[in-house]
């Protein structure tokens, strides 16, 4: 536990130390305050039909979810690829620390790091509810959509950082998969048989974040997201301990 | 303590390691030595618990690596050959985390950290962000994270490349001290330090070991008679024939320094010494030159390796080149002809690093 404790706590200090970390928060935060901006304005115009969901467009539209692939990608492709590069694995595998340690301390600091980007944004809503009544619930659904996604999806760059030593081909890999499951999802329109279409629904990552901003909180979509992250994580758990054998 | 029973690693078909058993008592230091690519590299991984053996056993500190591999490694201090640290750290702050990492905890991180900080000299360098510094120091800090939980087997793989020459006897110096606490294994390809470091050496070559013993018994069992330098001023062309007569000397061959110089070969116990003088005086010759050169670890390493790649060279991954073994004469070390020259070889080798201590 302490080495799992000391790892995360190096991995959160390294984003906070890197160049690219401050990079991605500043990018973060003008491309999420522009969206805020648009939403703002919209809402101020008084042709536009009134919402019940004002912050949609922030937590659902097309530019949510790029930006969503976008920092699952970059928040994990460093995470273990950077190690077995520079070497530095050798000296953490000859710790007393495991390989599954190793993964979920670098996994947490990830989602720490995703959490705290996030964070900032909840002024917007307090902007809102200070000009309007503001429903709480969506909200919270909204956030905790975003916690669920972020994690399920860092939990898959974790993976393919630990398969290449490349930052760059882990990227590249994270986002193509993220890519292809978000759109397979999508797919679910496109059938007209019904099990199909009930298939792809359970994986309907935009349909679940519908669902989570709505303020519905399926457990079918839990246990979705919690058994793809430990069965991704148990996956780069091993991909770690198999490099030995090579 | 380490053993190692019976240890095999094999690279698809590649043998990188073959066989090779050991044993490194407690208080002692034991040197490994062997020629680039010869395995040295893959066994102390495979010691460490960072490669897993195709073969084999290893206890560290009387816990089997197989059954207890997490006690292994924290009775286990290692230094990489390449040592990788976070560049974005400084140096506290890393030997802090890896202090947490090996399981310490609150008052003892600070006493740790600042007992290997103290013992490494890293005292000028201890906020200094990793990046920065140079290789010497980066290396020290390797040392430094291998000795910060005070284990009681330590694994050293080259530690001293890439340093200066000060700074290498220095860390030699801490060698030698940490040595006297623990169980030390330390991998090198420079000679002298191993003669001066090592109580026990093994010499590795192509994943086998070729020899083991003091390096004084290695020495003796290995190499041939201690050659004795003579040089004459404008000597007579009876010179030989008469330095052969005296007791103790087995054959006269030219020297190297031109055509006064001579190179004896002695017997293992005698020292012909004064026979040359009292006979240089009685012929009355001019003696330039008169020195007794012992073999050293040296032609031990250039024979047993050359040894073993002329008997192999056809068939199999091209062999890596043993250092110094170009020039040597590869010999049947049961009957030597005739010991090659310590002076000579050591002239020949760019990678060696003469240091006197």
């Amino acid at each position: 536990m302490r080495a799992l404790n000391a790892t995360f706590q190096r991995e959160l200090r390294a984003y906070f130390v890197s160049p690219l970390a401050y990079l991605v928060m500043t990018f973060f935060l003008v491309y999420n305050g522009f969206t805020f901006g648009a939403v703002i304005s919209y809402l101020n115009d008084p042709r536009a039909p009134g919402t019940d969901r004002p912050m949609d467009s922030i937590f659902q539209g097309f530019f949510f979810w790029v930006l969503l692939l976008f920092l699952a990608t970059v928040l994990t492709m460093r995470l273990i690829s950077e190690e077995l590069r520079s070497g530095s694995i050798e000296v953490l595998m000859t710790a007393p620390i495991t390989e599954a340690q190793v993964v979920v301390g670098k996994y947490l600091a990830a989602l720490t790091f995703y959490c705290a980007l996030w964070a900032p944004t909840v002024a917007y809503c307090l902007i809102i509810s200070h000009y309007s009544r503001v429903d709480w619930g969506p909200i919270a659904g909204g956030y905790f959509g975003i916690f669920c996604l972020g994690a399920f999806f860092l939990s898959i760059g974790v993976l393919f950082s630990a398969l290449t030593r490349s930052q760059l081909l882990a990227a590249i890999m994270t986002f193509a998969v993220l890519a292809i499951l978000f759109v397979v999802g999508l797919l679910e329109n496109l059938f007209n048989n019904e099990l199909a279409k009930q298939t792809l629904g359970y994986v309907d990552l935009y349909g679940h974040m519908e669902e989570f901003h709505k303020g519905i909180v399926d457990s079918r979509h839990l246990i979705y997201y919690a058994s793809a992250i430990c069965f991704f994580l148990f996956l780069a758990s091993r991909a770690l301990a198999d490099r030995k054998w090579r | 303590m380490i053993e190692a029973h019976d240890l095999s690693r094999r690279f698809g078909d590649f043998t990188a390691v073959d066989g090779v058993s050991f044993r490194a008592a407690d208080h002692e230091i034991l040197g490994m030595l062997g020629p680039n690519g010869a395995g040295k590299t893959t066994t102390i991984r495979m010691i460490t618990g960072f490669l897993p053996p195709t073969a084999g056993r290893v206890t560290v500190a009387g816990h089997d690596l197989f059954e207890s591999p997490t006690e292994v490694r924290r009775h286990l201090g290692y230094l990489p050959e390449n040592v990788a640290l976070y560049p974005e750290m400084r140096v506290e702050e890393y030997l802090g985390y890896r202090a947490h990492l090996e399981g310490l905890a609150g008052g003892e991180v600070r006493i740790a950290v600042g007992e290997a900080v103290e013992r490494c000299l890293l005292v000028e360098v201890r906020h200094q962000i990793i990046g920065t510094l140079s290789k010497g120091y980066r290396q020290r800090v390797g040392l430094a994270t291998a000795i910060l939980h005070r284990p009681g087997v330590l694994v050293l793989d080259e530690p001293t490349v890439g340093l200066d020459p000060k700074q290498i006897i220095s860390i030699r110096e801490l060698i030698r001290e940490l040595g006297r606490e623990r169980t030390l294994l330390l991998s090198t390809h420079i000679l002298p330090e191993v003669e001066l470091l090592c109580d026990r050496v093994i010499i590795i070559d192509r994943g086998r070991i070729a020899a083991e013993g003091t390096p004084e018994s290695l020495r003796q069992s290995w190499v041939g008679n201690p050659g004795l330098r003579v040089t004459l001023k404008d000597a007579p062309p009876a010179a030989p024939a008469a330095l052969e007569q005296l007791t103790g000397v087995i054959a006269v061959r030219a020297g190297a320094g031109g055509p006064g110089s001579f190179v004896l070969e002695c017997d293992r116990a005698a020292d012909p010494r004064e026979q040359v003088f009292r006979a240089a005086v009685e012929h009355g010759w001019v003696l330039l030159e008169l020195a007794l050169e012992r073999p050293s670890l040296e032609d031990v390493f250039v024979r047993l390796t050359t040894r073993e790649h002329a008997g192999e060279a056809e068939g199999g991954p091209a062999p890596p080149a043993a250092p110094g073994a170009h020039g040597a004469n590869p010999a049947d070390p049961a009957h030597p002809a005739h010991p090659a020259h310590p002076s000579n070889t050591a002239t020949e080798r760019p990678d060696q690093e003469e240091v006197p201590s």
